[in-house]
């Protein structure tokens, strides 16, 4: 951007990554904890489990903020358990950083393992004595989406923390907060739109917020949906209304001007099409006969089938079956 | 500030009386370690093995501290190869006769059933050969016995550590919130306890989780923590069976800390015990079971393709086509009972072991593959030894012991006629001075080790499918989901991959 003294953080998932825990949303009881933690200077290992985008990483880079001061890069490491994964990183490059002393003052380290759970068994194993030896330099915390993926001896070595998925009220708080350090406005639409992309995941959020940010300061919701490559959910509805009352041929035109016109992919829309079900009146069995069908679909897409083709197919079947 | 250390390390027990619970797994440990001041015991080692949390490491350390003696440990954050194991083991091994003192070290193996595949080559057999010529006493510690090879099993005292009594573990936590100056509630301590299902340090640990950053803890405080976990699962599956509403059903999911691959044993094992179970409502327990079988189709093609998008489907099969099989609402109160399914598993393991064992050697004898062997084979060699003709025979050429023969004739003892085949079979055996024996062994053992994880899957496919077609190939990718007990479902593809040999490879 400008060319001043200072790099300025363009991306803004980073820009507004909290810095304190008490600044994340939406894990009210989890934060609280672990802040009395950081007042007692000490840690317990940790282990963060659940869905995308809901502070996990946040609020690790907060506790090692807020326990190490200014030079808190020196005394912490991420690693991204999925991108090495084998036993071999366990053994030299975690232990490593593990056995080494604590710099500038500081009481430990800190050792954040993302995606913690994409970590082999064996490599997992090789942790745990790791995790203790070396206690009185370095504390872990891991995070994955299920903690049941993370073997058991790990487990029992860690304090767990369930992060859960933010509510639309929490992804709202914090866009409407960014919103106003960057001077711009969200019509009511426009925080619908955002809310409904989210879909609990705060990363998404501010990436369609920043993305809109470029076209216009006021924020509707065409842009975000525009730029998210997602239909109007009206439209969507009004998609399976018409396959479900059995015109096939009109569904099939709706359907050609989301993809050809709008763009979208055939994911995008089985994808909206599934959490639309939801919305439908239809009755709890009729529902789930179609989520079969809309999930056959999505299993053939993602197995290189035409997306054409089988979305006409899940069409037909939504105006051709009729309820028992 | 205090000083900041894990509670965990802070407070392992410095000497065997320190321990909470397996008092007689300890006073054999400690009978064990006095053998060896007056000369090399029979055993020279001992196996600790028993769940996560219940103090074998522990017992280990404090035992080296009650008796002055060194450590050295090994664990599985050491490569843990045949010459590492020898260098670090095997030179402390011998080392007394050279400082001359008659201090012993104490070696410790941890993590004695994790020797992973390329990485620790070599490994389970070094130990096994250590063990048997140490001058020094050897520790071994497992969570799962059956991780060790048979011939190191053999040559260890076993020692089991079972899961610790709640209420034993009070007096040490109380000791802990003494020192720490931290004030506790009523029932806060039985409470950490009770939670802890058996595991020490996880109660020590949620003790410091809940304790850190205030001076008095109360029973709120840990409700707040505990919510998350068990409740909640009975409460999905609260929804799941006595609920009409498949949306809420589904929202219950949401918030579990279990994948769908879990949460599909949980509706496997409630399932027939809740629907069906009165007259009339036998079609709810058919529906029902046909919407698991869908989920789980899709649960298969995630493990297949890894598009775990498609986990939603399953999710909603599992959970709203559960709610709408059901006819009618029984009321009342349901114990939900946790899936038994991985509980068996282990239970089984040992006979699977034995089976495998026995095929993998009737697959080297007969230039076939061990899953052919095992299904194709197996039963006629059972049938052979039952004739008097071939089975001495039988008995020498596969190196088979008293129980095999029990197992492959299915019997349930030993009778005097096995007995006798048996001693046959041995006089044959020195007659022919069968020299490279102990080589042969090794060599099944290690092997045996790699191919576990798959046998694994084989164990289930069989008793899914009655005969092994090409069909349950499919049965077997389905049902193997069998996750927490599996203690390296990353083996599974290499296992996979590198099948035993049949003559097709030549």
């Amino acid at each position: 951007m400008t060319g001043g003294f200072e790099i300025k953080e363009e991306i803004w998932i980073e820009k507004y990554r909290p810095f304190k825990l008490e600044d994340i949303v939406g894990q009210k009881e989890t934060t609280e904890r672990l802040i009395s933690y950081v007042k007692s200077g000490n840690l317990p290992h940790l282990l963060f489990s659940g869905p995308p985008g809901v502070g996990k990483t946040a609020t690790a880079v907060s506790i090692a903020r807020e326990l190490f001061g200014d030079g808190w890069r020196e005394n912490f490491t991420e690693l991204n358990a999925s991108d090495e994964r084998g036993i071999d990183v366990v053994r030299t490059k975690i232990k490593n950083f593990a056995k080494t002393s604590p710099i500038g003052g500081a009481d430990f380290k800190i050792i954040f393992l993302d995606e913690a759970d994409a970590l082999t068994s064996d490599a997992q194993s090789a942790l745990r004595r790791t995790m203790e030896r070396y206690t009185s330099n370095c504390r872990f915390i891991l995070s994955c989406n299920y903690s049941s993926k993370i073997i058991e001896p790990i487990q029992s070595r860690c304090a767990v923390y369930r992060f859960r998925h933010l509510t639309e009220d929490s992804v709202a708080e914090r866009c409407r907060h960014i919103a106003e350090k960057e001077g711009l406005s969200i019509a009511d639409d426009g925080m619908e739109a955002l809310k409904y992309v989210a879909q609990g995941d705060m990363r998404k959020a501010i990436n369609a917020l920043q993305a809109a940010a470029l076209f216009d300061k006021t924020i509707h919701r065409d842009a975000i949906y525009r730029i998210t490559a997602t239909a109007h959910p009206e439209e969507i509805m009004e998609l399976l209304k018409t396959a479900l009352s059995g015109n096939f041929v009109l569904a099939r035109k709706k359907l050609d001007t989301l993809m050809l016109e709008k763009g979208l992919s055939g994911e995008d829309v089985v994808g909206q099409i599934y959490r639309a079900i939801f919305d439908m009146d239809v009755s709890g069995q009729r529902m789930v006969d179609l989520m079969d069908m809309i999930g056959e679909v999505d299993f053939r897409l993602t197995e290189g089938a035409n997306e054409r083709i089988q979305l006409d197919a899940l069409l037909a079947h939504f105006a051709l079956t009729k309820e028992q | 500030m205090e000083e900041s250390i894990e509670w965990v390390e802070k407070y392992r027990p410095k000497s065997l009386s320190d321990l909470v619970g397996n008092k007689k797994s300890i006073v054999d440990m400690r009978e064990w370690a006095e053998s060896w001041l007056s000369g090399v015991p029979e055993k020279r080692a001992v196996i600790l093995h028993g769940p996560a949390g219940v103090g074998k490491t522990s017992a280990a350390h404090a035992l080296a501290k009650d008796f002055d003696w060194e450590t050295i440990e090994l664990n599985a954050s050491d490569q843990r190869t045949a010459g590492a194991i020898e260098r670090v083991a095997g030179s402390a091994a011998k080392m007394s006769s050279l400082t001359g003192t008659s201090t012993k070290r104490l070696i410790i193996l941890d993590e004695a059933d994790n020797m992973h595949g390329n990485a620790d080559r070599g490994g389970a057999r070094a130990v096994g050969s250590i063990i048997k010529t140490t001058d020094q006493p050897i520790v071994l510690i497992a969570n799962d016995l059956y991780g060790l090879t048979p011939s190191i099993r053999s040559s260890c005292i076993e020692l089991k550590f079972n899961s610790v009594q709640g209420r034993s573990m009070i007096p040490a936590l109380k000791k802990i919130c003494v020192e720490e100056k931290i004030m506790c509630g009523v029932g806060v301590l039985e409470k950490l306890a009770d939670n802890a299902g058996g595991d020490m340090r996880s109660a020590v640990k949620d003790l410091q989780a809940v304790a850190l950053g205030r001076d008095e803890i109360y029973i709120e405080d840990i409700a707040t923590s505990e919510r998350d976990t068990k409740e909640s699962i009975f409460k999905a599956l609260g929804k799941i069976f006595k609920s009409t509403d498949p949306k809420s059903a589904l929202q219950a999911t949401y918030g579990l800390d279990e994948t769908p691959e879990n949460l599909i044993h949980w509706i496997d094992e409630n399932l027939p015990l809740q629907y069906g179970t009165q007259e009339g409502t036998e079609e709810d327990l058919i529906t029902g079971y046909r919407h698991l079988s869908k989920a789980d189709r899709y649960l298969g093609r995630v493990r297949k393709r890894q598009s775990y998008r498609l986990w939603r489907y399953a999710g909603v099969l599992m959970t709203c086509g559960t709610v709408v099989s059901k006819s009618h609402v029984s009321r009342g109160f349901t114990k939900y009972q946790p899936p038994s399914f991985w509980r068996k598993m282990g239970q089984l393991r040992s006979k699977r072991d034995m089976r495998d064992n026995i095929a993998s050697r009737i697959g080297d004898h007969c230039n076939e593959s061990m899953r052919y062997s095992r299904t194709d084979l197996a039963h006629l060699y059972g049938r052979m030894l039952k004739d008097d003709a071939y089975a001495v025979d039988v008995a020498v050429n596969l190196d088979l012991n008293v129980d095999e023969m029990v197992y492959l004739t299915g019997g349930k003892k030993v009778t005097k006629g096995i007995q006798k085949i048996n001693d046959l079979a041995q006089a044959q055996r020195s007659t022919y001075g069968n020299d490279d024996a102990p080589v042969f062994f090794e060599k099944k053992a290690v092997k045996k080790v790699q191919d576990k994880k798959q046998m694994d899957l084989n164990q289930i496919m069989q008793s899914a499918a009655s005969n092994g077609n090409s069909k349950a190939e499919e049965t077997s990718k389905t049902v193997n989901s069998a996750p927490k007990d599996d203690p390296k479902p990353d083996q599974k593809p290499a296992a996979k991959a590198k099948p035993q040999r049949t003559l097709f490879d030549f």
